[in-house]
């Protein structure tokens, strides 16, 4: 009875979370004639992959996808350096106030992301700099970033660097410090113990917040929505809200359009789920 | 003249530096430039910057008249009515809820909390008054879009906050369940929160569906007729607010899932001895050790539900109408008509809401 029960609330949560994502595979796959009948089949009745087909002929989808690739790998390029930069000085170094400086840089993850979008974009637009007006007399604007990689880069490195900071200042705490001590004994420096010694024990640390921050950019909505407005500059999530018309869902293309466009996420949340659920809950477990 | 020897002299904070052996104060500081760079261009900056500019005017499409400063005329603007007045009775049933919360918080409070308990009594109080301000017969909000938006965002925290904890719990339990299925468990639990918002928005409209969608063809089979979910307003708010759970009890789950792993398994095999039963261990041990779990999920689901934005614009672009319209999207929509001034108050109001309940939990946590 125990086991069954067990048994039950596994299947009962396995397809609550996976069911959504099933149903959409089977639409992907059914033709459009078949998802206007009734009553409505579970199983396609005769599998298509056009639908596939049209995501690419329908939108540049292949430019979206290589769009989102650039932004969220520069980005999480960029955001794992400074944040293993500072995750190194806050959690190894003997740094007077690095206790205050860490609740700092997690404070700013709780600042809405939405606030960001009304002065991000204003400056995106480009503002006047106004001492560099007053040396060349004559007016200055900062370079006009909408619809440039760099107007998605640098807001995301900004908004998941203290989630990465946090998750790999707990992690170089872990590292042993007699490890560096023997090294700074034997004649490194700091600077080439960090390269040396720290750099290559801290692999999984850097990959855990790699994928967060990655899987981070690449969902991003609203500021890609809103900075980047040109189809040849639109991302995944963004790119898929288009193939909806006025009136018109044509549901199979966009079902294909989802798959596609979450294939990389389901890819790196099985082979790295431990890694994962343990970026996660280190905010958790650190409060 | 004999030779004075050369006083030693400690290397200077840039002599040092270029020695490549620099202090560990200062590698420290070295090393948190990039972030602090990043983070005082993109958070800070914005951050004053929306301030100062909500205090402005600014129509990006009405240069002519500039950026003239303007006070709180924005605010004024956003929050503030023709014909305002104070009545005892309007929004009666919330703002009894209110006093009765003000009750249950004097029943309840140990005689030492007694100076902490007035001043929630004189916030609940101040809370309670405001709520009695209103537009009369004659009267009206400046921008009732505004208090649509405010209410809708206040529903969605309420509802999706709660609800995405009463589903997280038991995840939380089941996940933790030890079987070879596990790592399937473990995928079903991390899908929802890998996936792009806005695209589970877009999974979710499509199950809702009212024609060929799952839910309504389920529904059908049991005899009920479903509603025309997202074109009508209560089933809407019901399918998104679902949605939102969906969505983030899996991430309540792994948090607390983190919690329910942190807890000496031995305490249960104590209690056992003891003769406690499944719930006695449940409400005795598991709930007080999960806290700390609890607390943190409670901040980053509350401060991340008042931004709700993706799913409810990818399910019905706030509609029907302006139904479910929340402050997100109305910024967002704002900004859309390059009405910088007023999009910058607006985000304010949301700044402050933030800031409000982040300051409510913290101080939660320090007086636990």
């Amino acid at each position: 009875m125990n086991r069954l029960f067990r048994y039950a609330a596994l299947l009962l949560v396995v397809v609550n979370g996976l069911f959504p994502a099933v149903w959409l595979l089977l639409t992907s796959f059914k033709t459009s004639g078949e998802l206007r009948q009734l009553p409505i089949t579970y199983w396609p009745e005769n599998f298509t992959f056009g639908n596939y087909v049209s995501v690419f002929t329908e939108n540049p989808f292949g430019r979206f996808l290589l769009n989102s690739a650039v932004v969220s790998v520069v980005a999480t390029l960029l955001c794992v350096l400074f944040a293993a930069f500072a995750g190194y000085a806050l959690g190894r170094l003997n740094l007077p106030g690095r206790r205050v400086i860490l609740t700092l840089i997690v404070t700013t993850s709780m600042f809405p992301a939405l606030v960001l979008l009304v002065p991000l974009y204003r400056l995106f637009v480009g503002v006047e700099i106004p001492w560099l007006s007053e040396v060349f007399n004559s007016p200055i604007f900062t370079p006009n970033l909408l619809n440039t990689y760099w107007a998605l880069i640098i807001p995301y490195v900004a908004l998941s660097l203290p989630i990465a900071t946090l998750i790999l200042t707990s992690f170089f705490q872990l590292i042993p410090q007699d490890l560096e001590s023997a090294a700074l004994v034997d004649g490194c420096t700091r600077v080439s113990a960090l390269f040396r010694i720290v750099a290559p024990v801290s692999a999984p640390g850097i990959v855990t917040a790699a994928i967060i921050v990655f899987v981070n950019s690449w969902n991003e909505f609203l500021l890609a929505l809103t900075f980047n407005t040109t189809l040849q500059m639109r991302t995944v999530p963004v790119g898929i809200t288009l193939y909806q018309g006025e009136y018109a869902f044509p549901w199979a293309i966009i079902s294909s359009a989802i798959m596609l466009g979450v294939l990389p996420l389901v890819v790196l949340i099985i082979f790295f789920q431990r890694r994962i659920i343990s970026g996660l809950t280190a905010g958790g477990v650190k409060g | 003249m004999a030779l004075q020897p050369k006083p030693y002299k400690r290397p200077g904070f840039w002599a040092r530096l270029a020695s490549g052996n620099p202090s560990e104060a200062q590698l420290g500081y070295l090393l948190l430039v990039p972030a602090f760079t990043v983070l005082a261009l993109v958070m800070l900056y914005p951050i004053l910057n929306v301030v100062w500019k909500s205090l402005h005017y600014e129509k990006l499409n009405n240069p002519a008249r500039g950026t003239p400063f303007i006070g709180l005329e924005n605010f004024h603007d956003m929050a503030w009515g023709e014909g305002l007045r104070w009545s005892v009775t309007h929004l009666l049933v919330w703002r009894l809820l209110l006093l009765g919360g003000v009750a249950a918080l004097w029943a309840t409070v140990r005689r030492r909390a007694r100076g902490q308990a007035v001043g929630w009594t004189v916030l609940l109080l101040a809370v309670w008054a405001l709520l009695g301000i209103h537009p009369g017969a004659e009267g009206e909000w400046n921008d009732p879009r505004f208090w649509n938006a405010f209410g809708v965002s206040l529903l969605i925290i309420v509802v999706s906050v709660l609800g995405s904890f009463v589903v997280g719990l038991p995840l939380a339990l089941v996940a933790d369940i030890k079987t070879r299925w596990r790592w399937l468990v473990r995928v079903a639990l991390l899908l929802p929160w890998a996936m792009p918002p806005v695209l589970i928005g877009l999974m979710f409209a499509w199950l809702f569906q009212d024609q060929y969608g799952v839910v309504n063809d389920l529904l059908r089979r049991v005899g009920v007729e479903g509603p025309i979910w997202l074109a009508r307003v209560v089933p809407a708010i019901v399918a998104v607010n679902y949605t939102l759970i969906w969505k983030t009890s899996s991430f309540v789950g792994l948090v607390l899932l983190a919690g329910l792993q942190s807890i000496d398994r031995g305490l249960y095999e104590a209690a056992e001895v003891d003769g406690a039963s499944v719930a006695q261990r449940f409400w005795q041990i598991t709930l007080p050790l999960l806290r700390p779990a609890i607390a943190v999920a409670l901040i980053f689901r509350t401060l991340t539900a008042i931004q709700t934005f993706d799913v409810p614009f990818a399910m019905t672009r706030g509609g029907p109408g302006r139904a479910l319209e929340t402050l997100g999207i109305y910024v967002y929509n704002t900004t859309l008509t390059l009405d910088i001034g007023y999009a910058a108050a607006l985000s304010v109001a949301l700044f402050l809401l933030s800031l409000a309940i982040t300051v409510f939990y913290l101080r939660w946590i320090y007086t636990e």
